[in-house]
């Protein structure tokens, strides 16, 4: 999984920056997604790509149980969020409808990635690549079922043994 | 080994277990809402599925719905499609619905205790983080997403890892509990835990300084656990919850035969083990106020504006985020807290709308004015909230002081119905969450009691309410 990064250097990013509470009522996510980040960055959705990753603090996606956050990023073509912790109803969210991956890293990672890095995802390796900085990291390995339910893509494509 | 009341709840929900997998987790009561469930609803449809237990199902619309005069059209034709939505939506499945005009219709997490849908001892779900609050009548109550909520609407349960389990301990007494809220208790746990604290826990609540409060204070402390991070927190039943839900419009036919099993059977082992622990002394907390841009950056009533440098303590990425926080509130370092001008006043939401709420506001209030400089509002959390205060004469009060006295709904805590804030615009709010934008796209929240907030009405900026004579 290839793309370029979009680095947020802060803890705490919040479901309400994510997706700003007015824009719950949009049920088009194509409309959605142009507001993504809006809260935070207002020039979010003209920089980003498809297959691009955001990168960024602590206690990614705090806050409301709103699966919007989740579909606006994934509708703006953002694959993965990189970041060194995650609010649990974000990334049970992110997993369970299969929109993005999210994947914790630690500082090292945080550190040395900057905005617009190319990097190489390898789950199955735990790796991540950076191609810009010939450098690699490791990432933290999703646990046992969390490997099973993105593998099945998703919560609902998931069936226990 | 003996058993904490949150793994007596989850042992009691199992419907499949197996190692390396998530748990199936059989669910009591589902709450919906109009704004996380039209897709739900969608997804249903598009399997040729029905809901599972519409009977277990209960909807209401509050996040959107307009606060001012209910006789009129809803101007808003996004908002109006997803209240007409959530509308067909119930009758088609079969789903009891409190609508716009139903002396029941509220905030979903007001309404489920008042009309006796919230029971000890069971799960809650519910498409709003916020669901936490029911947990103070000792049932396993958490929010979750569309998807799921499609789930438990299809199949009445939902997979679940089996979260951790922490007690957060509150020891001692307030030495005025009219001043010092269970708003302050709540919001100084948060302030040392932080934001991340509770991640992957399920709280329980425990110790004096939780028994001690009254059924709608503990509310209050569940509501916000979502804000420390863990998704649901929950304090152990005892005579103050029977009390409450003796005699409410759906408490169950049986309801003292199930008073004695949950008297018996629904506390924490004093030999089962905590994963993890916190305990707060609150004989000499003080009033709180948050500053900054999430609800961990609270500070005492007497403190003023910490510095970055010493707010965050060697944390860069914390340093660096409150300068930011204090840039976006436009607010300086050193600044005491009593000197923060404020030109909203909103006394609302999930976290504190109920008629304690009210009353404890309405008596710092009584006979007198709100500052020129400020405009206010009440908005009650449930219709049935609206109707008890107006019986009482607490309307009048809020309104002879200039007040708004409005129609229930979530209104100004999120922004997604006419009431927002504008941009630059300070407000003192009762709510539960100060991040970027939340109240409306540039305004900037303090999270305060509503004592704290309808003082800070009359005066135009914050005061040490212990100061006051609240008896």
């Amino acid at each position: 999984m290839k793309g370029n990064v979009i680095k947020y250097e802060r803890d705490n990013i919040d479901t309400d920056v994510i997706i700003p509470g007015q824009y719950l009522k949009i049920h088009d996510y194509a409309e959605l997604a142009s507001h993504a980040m809006e809260g935070l960055d207002p020039a979010f959705h003209s920089k980003v790509k498809e297959g691009d990753f955001i990168l960024s603090g602590k206690n990614f996606g705090c806050g409301s149980s709103r699966e919007h956050a989740p579909i606006a990023l994934a509708h703006s073509g953002i694959k993965a969020i990189l970041a060194l912790s995650f609010a649990r109803i974000f990334y049970r969210n992110a997993v369970d409808g299969a929109f993005l991956l999210p994947i914790e890293i630690d500082e090292i990672a945080y550190k040395n990635i900057s905005e617009g890095d190319e990097i190489d995802i390898d789950i199955s390796s735990n790796q991540i690549k950076n191609i810009t900085k010939n450098q690699s990291y490791q990432m933290k390995p999703f646990s046992e079922i969390i490997g099973k339910i993105i593998e099945a893509g998703g919560l609902f494509k998931y069936k226990p043994d | 080994m003996g058993k904490t009341l949150f793994e007596k709840i989850w042992d009691s929900h199992v419907v499949v277990e197996q190692q390396n997998h998530p748990s199936l987790i059989y669910v009591d009561r589902h709450l919906v809402h109009e704004v996380t469930s039209p897709q739900a609803f969608d997804g249903l449809r598009m399997n040729n599925r029905t809901v599972r237990r519409p009977d277990l199902t209960i909807a209401t619309m509050d996040h959107n719905v307009p606060t001012n005069d209910r006789s009129l059209p809803i101007l808003d034709q996004t908002s109006a499609i997803q209240i007409q939505t959530l509308e067909k939506n119930c009758k088609d499945f079969g789903i009891q619905l409190f609508d716009i005009n139903s002396p029941n219709q509220g905030i979903v997490h007001v309404i489920g205790p008042q009309l006796g849908i919230t029971l000890p001892g069971t799960t809650i779900v519910c498409g709003d983080s916020h669901t936490s609050t029911h947990g103070a009548f000792g049932a396993l109550a958490f929010g979750i997403g569309t998807s799921d909520v499609e789930h438990v609407l299809a199949s009445q349960s939902i997979w679940l890892e089996k979260p951790k389990s922490f007690e957060i301990r509150v020891e001692g007494k307030r030495k005025n509990p009219h001043a010092v809220t269970a708003k302050d208790i709540i919001l100084s746990i948060i302030k040392n835990i932080g934001t991340a604290g509770g991640t992957g826990t399920v709280v329980e609540y425990t110790g004096e300084g939780i028994i001690d409060l009254s059924m709608e204070e503990r509310m209050t402390v569940c509501n916000m656990s979502i804000e420390g991070g863990a998704r649901a927190g929950l304090v152990a039943p005892d005579e103050k919850t029977f009390d409450y839900l003796r005699n409410r419009k759906y408490t169950p036919k049986n309801y003292e035969s199930l008073v004695q099993y949950w008297r018996e059977n629904l506390k924490t082992d004093s030999d089962a083990k905590f994963d993890k622990t916190f305990t707060l002394h609150i004989d000499n907390i003080a009033p709180q106020v948050s500053w900054g841009t999430n609800p961990g950056m609270t500070c005492d009533i007497t403190e003023s504006i910490p510095t970055p440098e010493a707010y965050s303590k060697g944390d860069l990425n914390q340093e660096k985020a409150v300068e930011k926080a204090l840039e976006y509130m436009d607010l300086k370092s050193g600044t005491p807290i009593t000197e923060i001008k404020i030109d909203r006043v909103f006394i609302g939401s999930c976290t504190n709308a109920r008629l304690e709420d009210l009353i404890e506001a309405s008596k710092v209030i009584k006979g007198q004015k709100i500052s020129e400089n400020v405009s206010a509002m009440v908005v009650p959390g449930s219709q049935m909230v609206k109707k008890l205060a107006e019986e009482m004469g607490i309307d009048k009060i809020f309104t002879n002081a200039n007040f708004e006295w409005r129609e229930a709904g979530c209104s100004m805590c999120l922004g997604m119905n006419p009431d927002i804030l504008l941009p630059g615009e300070r407000c003192a709010s009762t709510s539960n969450r100060n991040f970027e934008g939340r109240q409306g796209t540039g305004g900037r929240t303090h999270l305060v009691s509503p004592v704290m907030a309808a003082a800070a009405a009359l005066e135009g900026h914050f005061v040490d309410v212990r100061k006051l004579d609240l008896n």
